[in-house]
C-alpha cells in the first residue's frame, strides 16, 4: 500500500510557480528521499502535505484516505526548522507535542535519550545550539513511535558525529519497518539511506522511483599513456564500454556499473604495444548524476 | 476543547512574561480605582469641595450603585494590556513558528484559532471578575448600602474586554510580527480611532459612536460626568443600538479571524 500519494500538486506564490503538477507515490516501508537544489520546492511540498500551506491545485492522500489532523498525529514530522517555545525547557516543549499527539508523557525521557539530549532536558530551548535544536526536533518526531516519519533536512546544523548518529537512527528506524520521507539537498545522505528517490527542480518533478533505477551509476575508467593517439586507436578494438571521452591528458571509458575490469583493459593495451602510465577506476558519484539530471 | 485548553495551559504555565504581566495588570485594575477612590475621598470629605462636587457631579462615584459604572469605566482604560497579552500569545506562535508545529503535530487549523479566541474569552472573564471584586471592595469601603442596581455596567465591561481581546487576535493574525501588531493596536485604540471619531462626528454626527471601540466605550460613561453631559450633549446614548454593534463587531472578529487562519499559508 502507498503511504502518501500526490496527485497533480501545484503551488503558486503570487506569480511564482513553486510546484508544477507534481505527482508520485511513497510506498510503505520505503526510505523515500526527495532531492532537489535549494528552492526546488521540497519544503513547499511537505508543507502542503502537512496542511500548513494551501495547494493552488491538486490533491493528496494518506494511506488511500483524504488527509486529516488525526492522521498527522500518527506521523512524526520535522519541517524546515525546529519549532519550539523558546522560553520552555526541552522536556516541557515535548510535553506540548505529546499532548497534541494524544500521547502520554512517559515516552519523553526515552526519546530524549535516543538523541543524546537527556542530560540537557531541563535547559531552555533558547540556550540550545543549532545542532541540539535539530536533535530535539527529531526527538519530538519520535514521540508516540509513529509508523511514518517526515524529515526535512534532518542533519541541518549537525556536526559530523551528529550527522552519523542521525543517519544511524534513520537506518534503524527503516529496519524497524517504518516509512521515512526525507527531503535533502545533501546527496551523500540520500545515497546512504534511501531506497526510493524523487528529484525536483524548480518545482518540476524530474523523476521518481527506486533509487537503483533513478540513479543508475556508471563505472568510469581513466587511462593515460605517453603515446595518447595510439592509446585511443587501440581502444577502438576493446569491447564492453559504452562511451569514450577525451580529456586533456587522459581518456575516460564509461562502463555499466560493476562491469569494468581493469586487468583486462591493462592486458589489452599491453598486448597492443601501449604501456599505460595511468589506470584508475572511478565510481560515478551521485553528485555528478544529480547535476546531470538537474541541469538538463 | 478541554484538551486544547490544557495545551494552551502548558504553553503559559512556565512563561514568566505572561504571569508578571497578568499580575501587574490585575493589580493595576485595583490600583487605578484605588487612586480615584482616594481622590474622591479627599474631595468629598472636605466641606467646601464636597459641596461643589455634590452640586455638579452628584454623590460620590464609589458609592453603590454608582460604583459598578465607575469601576467598569475606569478599569476599561487598562484593557489595552489585556489586548497586549493576546497579541503576545498569538505573535509568539508566529515568531517561534509553533503555530505550524501545532498543526503538523495534529491540531486542526480551526481548533488552533478557536482555542486562541477562547483564551480571549478567559482573559475577558478574569478581568471582569477582578473588576467585580474591586467594585465590591470600594463600594463597601464607601458605605454599606449594597445594591445590584446598575450591575449591567459590569456586563458591558466584559463585552468591551472581549472586544479588545478579539480585536488584538485579529490584528496579530493580520500583521504576524509582535512589534507592528502592538504598535498598530495601541495607536488605533488610543489615538487613531479617536481621530476618526472626531472627523466622523463632525461630518455625520451620531454614527461616529458606532466605531469598533467607540461602540463599547459609549456603554461605559464616567458616572460623575453624566450630570454635566446631560447639559452639554442632549443626545441620549441608544444602549440597544450600541450593544447590537458591539456584538456585531465581536461576531465579525470571530469569523474573519477564523476564516483567515483557516485559509492562509501559515
Amino acid at each position: 500500500m502507498d503511504i502518501l500519494t500526490l496527485n497533480g500538486i501545484t503551488k503558486y506564490y503570487g506569480r511564482i510557480c513553486a510546484l508544477n503538477n507534481v505527482s508520485f507515490s511513497v510506498p510503505e516501508g520505503s526510505v523515500f528521499g526527495i532531492l532537489g537544489p535549494n528552492g526546488s520546492g521540497k519544503t513547499t511540498m511537505l508543507g502542503i502535505v502537512m496542511d500548513i500551506l494551501r495547494p493552488s491545485a491538486g490533491t493528496f492522500s494518506f494511506m488511500g484516505a483524504p488527509p486529516t489532523a488525526a492522521m498527522r498525529r500518527r506521523i512524526g514530522t520535522l519541517l524546515e526548522t525546529p519549532n519550539f517555545y523558546h522560553y520552555l525547557s526541552a522536556e516541557r516543549n515535548l510535553r506540548i507535542a505529546a499532548e497534541i499527539k494524544g500521547k502520554g508523557f512517559e515516552q519523553i525521557p526515552s526519546v530524549l535519550q535516543k538523541v543524546n539530549l537527556y542530560n540537557r532536558k531541563d535547559s531552555k530551548f533558547s540556550t540550545y545550539s543549532l545542532g541540539m535544536k535539530q536533535r530535539l526536533a527529531i526527538a519530538s518526531c519520535l514521540l508516540g513511535d509513529p509508523d511514518v516519519l517526515v524529515f526535512d533536512e534532518p542533519t541541518n546544523g549537525l556536526d559530523p558525529v551528529g550527522i552519523a548518529e542521525i543517519r544511524e537512527l534513520i537506518k534503524n528506524l527503516a529496519t524497524e519497518g517504518k516509512t521515512i520521507i526525507m527531503a535533502s539537498h545533501l546527496l551523500d545522505e540520500v545515497e546512504k539511506v534511501c531506497t526510493h528517490v524523487a528529484i525536483l527542480k524548480t518545482g518540476n518533478l524530474i523523476t521518481a522511483g527506486h533509487v537503483d533505477e533513478v540513479l543508475v551509476n556508471e563505472d568510469i575508467v581513466e587511462l593515460g599513456a605517453a603515446d595518447m593517439p595510439s592509446l585511443e586507436n587501440i581502444l577502438q578494438s576493446l569491447n564492453g564500454y559504452k562511451e569514450i571521452k577525451k580529456q586533456k591528458e587522459r581518456l575516460q571509458l564509461f562502463f555499466v556499473a560493476g562491469t569494468a575490469n581493469l586487468e583486462m583493459i591493462n592486458t589489452h593495451c599491453f598486448k597492443n604495444g601501449v604501456v599505460l602510465n595511468h589506470l584508475q577506476l572511478k565510481k560515478k558519484s551521485l553528485e555528478t548524476k544529480f547535476l546531470e539530471l538537474t541541469n538538463k | 476543547m478541554l484538551q486544547l485548553l490544557k495545551i494552551e495551559w502548558l504553553k503559559v504555565k512556565n512563561y514568566r512574561t505572561f504571569w508578571i504581566l497578568s499580575a501587574l495588570y490585575l493589580f493595576s485594575i485595583w490600583g487605578a480605582n484605588y487612586i480615584a477612590y482616594i481622590i474622591q475621598n479627599k474631595i468629598y470629605h472636605d466641606q467646601k469641595t464636597g459641596d461643589v462636587a455634590n452640586m455638579f457631579l452628584g454623590g460620590p462615584p464609589y458609592a453603590f450603585p454608582k460604583v459598578w459604572a465607575m469601576t467598569s469605566c475606569l478599569s476599561s482604560y487598562l484593557l489595552f494590556i489585556a489586548g497586549l497579552m493576546m497579541i503576545i500569545s498569538v505573535t509568539n506562535e508566529f515568531s517561534f513558528k509553533t503555530h505550524r508545529q501545532n498543526i503538523i503535530d495534529g491540531v486542526t487549523r480551526t481548533q488552533f484559532i478557536i482555542t486562541k479566541l477562547v483564551c480571549g474569552v478567559i482573559v475577558a472573564v478574569v478581568s471582569t471578575i477582578v473588576v467585580f471584586i474591586t467594585a465590591m471592595i470600594f463600594g463597601f469601603a464607601n458605605d454599606n448600602s449594597f445594591s445590584f442596581e446598575n450591575m449591567q455596567y459590569v456586563l458591558y465591561f466584559f463585552l468591551q474586554a472581549l472586544s479588545y481581546c478579539w480585536l488584538a487576535v485579529f490584528v496579530s493574525l493580520l500583521f504576524k510580527r509582535s512589534g507592528i501588531s502592538i504598535g498598530v493596536f495601541f495607536l488605533y485604540a488610543v489615538v487613531l480611532e479617536n481621530v476618526l471619531y472626531q472627523i466622523l462626528n463632525h461630518y455625520f454626527g451620531e454614527p461616529a459612536r458606532l466605531l469598533p471601540i467607540q461602540a463599547s466605550d459609549e456603554l461605559l460613561p464616567l458616572p460623575f460626568l453624566e450630570k454635566l453631559k446631560e447639559e452639554l450633549s442632549p443626545a441620549e446614548v441608544n444602549t440597544t443600538l450600541q450593544l447590537g454593534f458591539v456584538i456585531g463587531y465581536l461576531v465579525l472578529y470571530f469569523f474573519i479571524s477564523k476564516r483567515k487562519f483557516e485559509t492562509d499559508d501559515l
